[in-house]
Order: C-alpha cells, then sequence, then structure tokens
C-alpha cells in the first residue's frame, strides 16, 4: 500500500512537467498589478515578468496589467473572482489587503487565505526619517527634546501617515501630522525647503535620500532590511500589552512586502510550477544585476509563509482588531 | 556653464544617441496621436530596452519619446476634437472650431508652431535658470503653490462670458469643476465623497475619461445631427492649404506665445501642479488678450489665439517638469517616475549633482527636447495638409472611428468599466453645456485645480496656521489673482472710453 502510494506521487510529480508545459506553451501569462504603472509594485511585476519566462515549462510570454483602484481592492477581487483558475493570471497588490479584509472594508470580495499564493519579492520595511540639519541623532533624543515634530504624509491608509500616527497616539511622541501632500516625492521635496521635519515611507524609498545625507531614519518598523538592522523597531518601544498589539498588526504585511498570487483553485500542478519559476527567477543572476541598477532589493519568500503570516494576522483576537481600527483605516 | 550648454548638444548629436532619438520620436508620435495610449505607459514599456544603451542614448530615446507626445496630442484634439492625451484638451476649444470652419490646415499649423516656439522657450528659460533653479524651487511652499491655484481659478473670469450672466455661469460652472475635484477618498480624515459605495470611484475621477466625455462627445453628436463632414460643405481646396498661414500667425502674437510659454515653463517646474493645468492658464491668458467684447465672443469659436497658447505651453512645460526630477531626484510627475527609474538604470543617481558635476548630462535632456519637436514639427508639416483633408471626410465614415478611439482611449485609463460610464456622464455634461450655452472651459478649470487648492489650503492652515497669509510670495500672487480677475472689467472700461473718444 505505501508503496502503491509513492508510486502514485511519483507519477504525478512525473506528470506535472508536461502537463504544466502544455498549458503555458504559446499563451500569455498576465501579471495584474494593483497600480498605475510607475510605482515599486509595478516595477517588481515588471522585472519579474521579464524574467519568469526563462523558468516556466514551455515558455510563455508574460506581460504586465494594470488595474489600478481603491487601493489595490479592485485588482485582487479581480483576480479572487472574474480571473479562471487556469494558471495565466498572476496578481500583485498592496501588501494591506490583509488588514482591508481584517477590519471589514466595504468592497472587499477576496479572502487573501484562499488565493493559491506564490510568494513574496521583497520584504518593505517603514521608517521614520528626519531632516539631517535637525539636531537629533536618535529616536531617543527627538522624543525627549521636547519639541513638536512635523511629519508630512499623503493620506490615512499609507504608511506615510499611520506609521507616525501610532509613535503618537501609542508611544506619546510630540508628533503633528500634516496631510495632503500628493505622492511620497512632494512630501521630500517639502522636507527640502523645510515646510516639514521629516517622513515615514518604505525605506527602499528613502534610501538615496539616506546615502546622500539629506535625511536621517531614526525609527523603523518589524521588517528588517540591510542598513536599517541598528534602528529601533516601534513596538519594542510600547508602553502596554496593547500598544505593542497594535503596532505589530499594522508591521505584519510589511514582511509580506510585494505579495504575489493567483486565482483561487489553481490546479496543483500549475501553481507548483509558477512557484519554482518565481523562486528561481528571483534569484536569477540577470535579473538580480537588473534590480540592482534600478535600485530595487528583492527578496525571495515562499508562498507557504506568506500565507502562514497572511493567516496569522487574520486570526488576531477580536479585541485587538477593534482598538487597531480605532487608528488605521485603510485607505487610497 | 555655456560650454556645457554646448557639450549638451553635441552629445545629443553623437549619430548613436541620434538614432536612438529617431526611433523615440518615431513611437511617440503615434502614441501622441491615439488618445488613451499615454506617454506614461508607453514610457513603462520602453523602460527595459534601455538596459542596453549608454546614458545619453537611454535619454534621447524616452526624452525623444516623451517630448512628441504632448506636441501630436494637440493634433488629435484640433482634428476631432478628441484630446490625444490629458494635457492636451484645451487646444480643442479653439483648434477644433477652426477645423469646422475649414480651417484645419491652419489650426494645425499654428499649435505646430507654438509648440516649437515653447520648446525652444522652455529649454532657454530652462538653461538660464540652472544656476537659480533649486532656490527658485524651494521658494514655493505649500502656501505658494495654493496661491497659483487660486490665481488659476480666477482665470475663469477671462473664461467666462462678458456680463453678470456670463460671470456667474463661469463661477458656477468652475464650482461644479471644483465639486467633482472632490470624489473620493479625502486625504485628510479619510472620509469617502460622492463615492456613493463604489471602489471605483475611492481614487477619484480620472481626467482624461471627464475630458474625452466633455469634449468629445458633444462633438460627435454634432458631427453625426449635422450629417456632413467635420469642415461642412466647403470645397476641399481650401482645406490644403492654410498651414502655412497658421506659421505666420504664430509670428502675428509672438509675445503672446513667448508668454504663453513662460507660463508652461514656470507651471512645468513647479512640483505638484501637474501637466494639465498648464495648458488652461495658457488658454485662460490667451484669451485675456482678447481686446473687445466681440473678440471676446471669438474665444472658443476658432480664435487662432486660443490655440497658440495651449500649444506653446503645453510643449514648455517638458523643460520645466524636468527640473524637479533632475535637481531633487525627485520626480514631477507620473512619467518622470518612470524616468527616474531610467536614471537607476543608467547608473546616475539624480540630485543636486545634475546641476554641477553632470549639468553637460542634464543640457544634453534639454536639446533632445527641442531637436525632438524641431523635427516633429517639420516632419508633421511635410504631410499636414493631407491631414487637415481629414476633416473633409464624410461623418458617418469617421464616427466609428472616432467612437472606437474615445472608448479605447478612456478605458485605458483603469482597465474598468467605470472609466466607460464616467466618459457618458460627463459626455451628457459636457453636451448639456454645449446646448445651454455654458463655458466649459472654467468647468475644467476647476476640475484640474480642485485637489491642489483644497490640499494645500489645509496643508498651508496645518503647518503655518494664519501666518501663511503673510509670505511674500503669497501676497504677490494675491495681488496677481486679484488683478487677473479685474482685468476683463478694466478692459471693458477701457474699450468704452476709446469708443467715447471716438464718438
Amino acid at each position: 500500500m505505501k508503496n502503491a502510494l509513492a508510486l502514485v506521487a511519483a507519477l504525478a510529480l512525473a506528470a506535472i512537467a508536461p502537463q504544466a508545459a502544455a498549458q503555458f506553451e504559446g499563451k500569455t501569462v498576465t501579471i495584474v498589478v494593483g497600480f498605475k504603472t510607475g510605482g515599486g509594485y509595478d516595477r517588481t511585476a515588471r522585472i519579474l515578468a521579464r524574467h519568469l519566462p526563462k523558468y516556466l515549462p514551455g515558455k510563455p510570454n508574460v506581460i504586465v496589467q494594470n488595474m489600478p483602484g481603491a487601493n489595490s481592492i479592485i485588482a485582487a477581487n479581480h483576480v479572487y473572482g472574474v480571473a479562471k483558475p487556469d494558471g495565466l493570471t498572476l496578481g500583485t497588490f498592496n501588501r494591506n489587503l490583509v488588514l482591508a479584509q481584517l477590519t471589514k472594508v466595504s468592497g472587499v470580495k477576496y479572502d487573501m487565505t484562499r488565493f493559491a499564493w506564490i510568494g513574496s519579492a521583497a520584504s518593505e520595511s517603514t521608517v521614520l526619517a528626519i531632516r539631517s540639519d535637525l539636531p537629533y541623532k536618535s529616536f531617543d533624543e527627538m522624543r525627549k527634546a521636547g519639541k513638536t515634530v512635523v511629519i508630512g504624509a499623503t493620506g490615512p491608509g499609507a504608511n506615510t501617515y499611520d506609521f507616525p500616527l501610532l509613535l503618537k497616539e501609542l508611544l506619546g511622541v510630540d508628533i503633528k501630522i500634516v496631510s495632503g501632500y500628493s505622492s511620497s516625492s512632494d512630501i521630500m521635496l517639502a522636507l527640502e525647503r523645510k515646510e516639514v521635519d521629516g517622513r515615514a515611507g518604505s525605506y527602499s524609498s528613502l534610501q538615496t535620500f539616506v546615502e546622500r545625507g539629506t535625511v536621517r531614519p531614526l525609527v523603523r518598523a518589524r521588517a528588517v532590511e540591510p542598513g536599517i538592522e541598528k534602528l529601533p523597531v516601534d513596538e519594542n518601544l510600547a508602553p502596554n500589552a496593547r500598544a505593542k498589539a497594535i503596532m505589530a498588526l499594522r508591521s505584519a504585511p510589511e514582511v509580506v512586502g510585494r505579495p504575489f498570487v493567483m486565482t483561487p483553485g489553481t490546479p496543483e500542478p500549475l501553481l507548483k510550477a509558477m512557484r519554482d519559476a518565481f523562486a528561481k527567477a528571483i534569484k536569477d543572476p540577470e535579473l538580480i544585476a537588473e534590480a540592482r541598477k534600478a535600485k530595487m532589493d528583492l527578496e525571495y519568500m515562499p508562498g507557504d509563509e506568506a500565507l502562514r503570516l497572511v493567516k496569522e494576522v487574520l486570526s488576531q483576537p477580536k479585541e485587538v482588531v477593534d482598538e487597531f481600527g480605532k487608528y488605521i483605516k485603510f485607505g487610497e | 556653464m555655456i560650454e556645457a550648454f554646448f557639450e549638451g548638444l553635441l552629445l545629443v548629436l553623437q549619430w548613436k544617441a541620434f538614432a536612438f532619438m529617431l526611433l523615440g520620436i518615431l513611437l511617440g508620435f503615434w502614441v501622441g496621436l491615439l488618445p488613451g495610449l499615454g506617454g506614461t505607459t508607453t514610457l513603462a514599456l520602453m523602460l527595459p530596452f534601455i538596459y542596453a544603451m549608454q546614458p545619453i542614448e537611454g535619454f534621447a530615446f524616452l526624452l525623444g519619446m516623451h517630448a512628441v507626445v504632448a506636441t501630436t496630442g494637440d493634433i488629435t484634439s484640433v482634428l476631432f476634437g478628441v484630446p490625444g492625451e490629458g494635457t492636451t484638451a484645451a487646444t480643442i476649444l479653439d483648434g477644433h472650431a477652426m477645423a469646422k470652419q475649414g480651417e484645419a490646415g491652419r489650426a494645425l499649423g499654428a499649435v505646430l508652431t507654438s509648440s516649437l516656439v515653447g520648446a525652444i522657450v522652455g529649454a532657454v528659460a530652462l538653461a538660464l535658470a540652472v544656476p537659480v533653479v533649486r532656490p527658485l524651487v524651494l521658494s514655493f511652499g505649500s502656501p505658494e503653490l495654493f496661491m497659483i491655484a487660486i490665481v488659476g481659478l480666477a482665470f475663469i473670469a477671462s473664461l467666462s462670458a462678458e456680463g453678470a450672466r456670463g460671470m456667474l455661469r463661469g463661477f458656477l460652472a468652475g464650482g461644479l469643476g471644483l465639486l467633482v475635484a472632490t470624489v473620493g477618498q479625502d486625504p485628510q480624515a479619510g472620509v469617502a465623497r460622492f463615492t456613493f459605495d463604489s471602489l471605483y470611484l475611492w481614487g477619484g475621477l480620472d481626467l482624461v475619461p471627464v475630458l474625452v466625455g466633455i469634449f468629445a462627445i458633444p462633438e460627435i453628436i454634432d458631427l453625426a445631427v449635422r450629417g456632413t463632414s467635420i469642415a461642412g460643405e466647403l470645397p476641399a481646396g481650401r482645406l490644403s492649404k492654410g498651414a502655412f498661414e497658421g506659421v505666420k500667425d504664430t509670428f502675428r502674437h509672438f509675445w503672446l506665445t513667448i508668454r504663453c510659454s513662460l507660463i508652461g515653463t514656470f507651471i512645468g517646474i513647479m512640483p505638484g501642479i501637474g501637466g494639465a493645468v498648464s495648458q488652461w492658464l495658457a488658454y485662460g491668458h490667451a484669451a485675456q488678450s482678447a481686446r473687445t467684447p466681440e473678440e471676446r465672443k471669438r474665444f472658443g469659436q476658432g480664435d487662432v489665439r486660443g490655440v497658440l497658447g495651449p500649444g506653446a505651453a503645453n510643449n514648455s512645460k517638458e523643460g520645466g517638469a524636468l527640473i524637479p526630477t533632475v535637481a531633487f531626484g525627485v520626480p514631477g510627475s507620473s512619467s518622470m517616475a518612470i524616468l527616474l527609474g531610467g536614471f537607476f538604470l543608467m547608473g546616475l543617481v539624480p540630485g543636486p549633482d545634475m546641476l554641477t558635476k553632470h549639468l553637460t548630462v542634464t543640457f544634453s535632456m534639454v536639446w533632445t527636447i527641442v531637436l525632438a519637436n524641431v523635427i516633429t514639427v517639420a516632419a508633421c508639416f511635410l504631410f499636414l495638409n493631407h491631414l487637415a483633408r481629414l476633416t473633409s471626410v464624410r461623418g458617418q465614415l469617421l464616427i466609428p472611428v472616432i467612437l472606437v478611439l474615445i472608448f479605447v482611449g478612456s478605458y485605458t485609463s483603469n482597465s474598468h468599466y467605470g472609466d466607460i460610464l464616467v466618459m457618458f456622464v460627463f459626455g451628457a455634461v459636457g453636451y448639456l453645456m454645449v446646448i445651454g450655452g455654458w463655458p466649459r472651459a472654467p468647468f475644467v478649470l476647476g476640475l484640474v485645480l480642485g485637489k491642489i487648492a483644497e490640499n494645500y489650503l489645509y496643508i498651508s492652515v496645518a503647518r503655518y496656521e494664519a501666518a501663511w497669509l503673510t509670505r511674500p510670495i503669497v501676497l504677490v500672487l494675491l495681488a496677481l489673482a486679484v488683478g487677473v480677475v479685474l482685468y476683463p472689467l478694466i478692459q471693458s472700461r477701457r474699450a468704452r472710453s476709446r469708443k467715447a473718444q471716438h464718438a
């Protein structure tokens, strides 16, 4: 009996490659991106689209389709419920979609745990950075200086807003958030003209300005990236368990920074073929060289791991979710 | 610095860079012509091709393409009344009106020549501004940007018809534009405004479907109802001349063209104002140049100045828009964000160094914009008169083609059926406005300036409380806004006194 099972398993494995090849050969795989062209999600999808075909059986075309709107919810609903589970549609969305599901945002029609998870292409940590000409060398110095720090932000639901908001509300840091800038670029210019003292954002978007000496990062969220390991982590400074849980929940999706999924119900062989190709493409030397040139840091996380983290976020007790919802609003 | 200026030119003229620029121009030409196929998307698609290029070649390719999109977008606007790009809608008002009177050739000649002048003025202004450009950009904070929006809104006064009734309608249309601009989630409290529980409306309305609806749909209905060609029953012979007349128009109103070019450059340099604004401000300024009420009425019905102004501003802004990207490493628009990615790929980190150490590269980019425009305009003139003849094609043959273009054009903004709905809704709004004699320009001005005005006002108050009102540039801009509002009154008084003198 055991042998028979092993045989079946072996046969199944042997069957995977040709079946997937037949499915992909001569076809076009579409990566649906939940944002417009030009942003980080789009750039990640496009660089993968260039290198995925090499590793997919049958060498299909891979193209990118931008489906912006409602901060990715539209694209996620599409890949979840409209696209066919035929392995020809991938989706990459706002990492915070899991929080939209958790806080029951109206319009959410997907269940993050039911997607066929391929993995994540990067982890993105949020940092708070201030102008280098300010006297504070560390987060501690800034907190103890007793002066209000003006932080520029785009709006609620973005990490430019939510991260400093929790620092202010839960850690009691003297921060004034000025929100309404149309993009993080605009905040950066406001910072250069000293309209604001600092801004929060993903470390990858701030890195060039840190290197140039325009800003100094002071505190980060849980996800770690090379260069910011030594910064204090917001949730470790929390005065109580409640604050810690709220900050941890905000940071949790950042570890799965660039999620890639397929439609629920995608046949196992196709999913496996895509997962393998994804894993190999991210480690492809040519892709790494290109990513380095484009100043993108890609890091592979397997689908199972990403799914585990997503489930962990969604299994938070109701009290924590309610408390979280008092501060954080999923938004555009 | 002058040395770098000319070295930059030599860089572009190297045969490889030049060849890539030509390739870019060819692509940009079509992208601009076809509505919906936007410059930004095409830049993103073309980005991978520059991996193998040298920095100068890569920029020649990308910028050559980018610079031309705005130029050829105007052609679609003039010929069919369909905005070829979101940023070329203002040329429709008078450009397409001219086409309907059988003057398509002249309108095209004018729009292309003014585009060329705009590109050159923009580049020269930029070259002269390099030493002061960082302090210049930094001296415009949120309060100043808010006031620029107010000056823009003040132009409603010169875009409305004469008299109390005309003014009232103009300001109401502008108010409607402001209201439409508030659709979506607000960035201060995250409240959803006018979204009717629809996910599509969360992010607000996209400019392209709204503009296509409000301008193209009334034109299509008009064309269908008339049952003729765009240019009516005019003899075809007249159409194929006139392009040169448009060139002469540009020089007849040379100062206006220069002034509008400078407006475009200035708005381009200001980050966070956006490309769509510059054309409408230039249009408003062009409308101010009308001396008598009779002339004022001609605007919107085929005054060539209404073509020259936006044409010039549209191209001069491109050079300006490079500045925030190059000097601060902060992209001024989504196209520039993609271009910034191109910088990285070619091993350049944009920032203050681009104005000192790499100044030659910066100038080579400015030159690319100028050269790409010169080449495009020259090429266009070869078959401009043929293009103009499209306006004598029977409407029944043209309408299906235009319909396809506007449907695809609207749909590509979000790939969502909502885009089509928005186009129809605003098509109806546009048609009713045309029928009822309501001006559409103030509406668009309100729409493109609404978010800017709202957000920068909020930031100004949140950051500076009332103190922002006393900043010197704010006061200067306030005076300018008051001047813009009062200008039509002063003008009509002057006209009256002139009449009195003659009598």
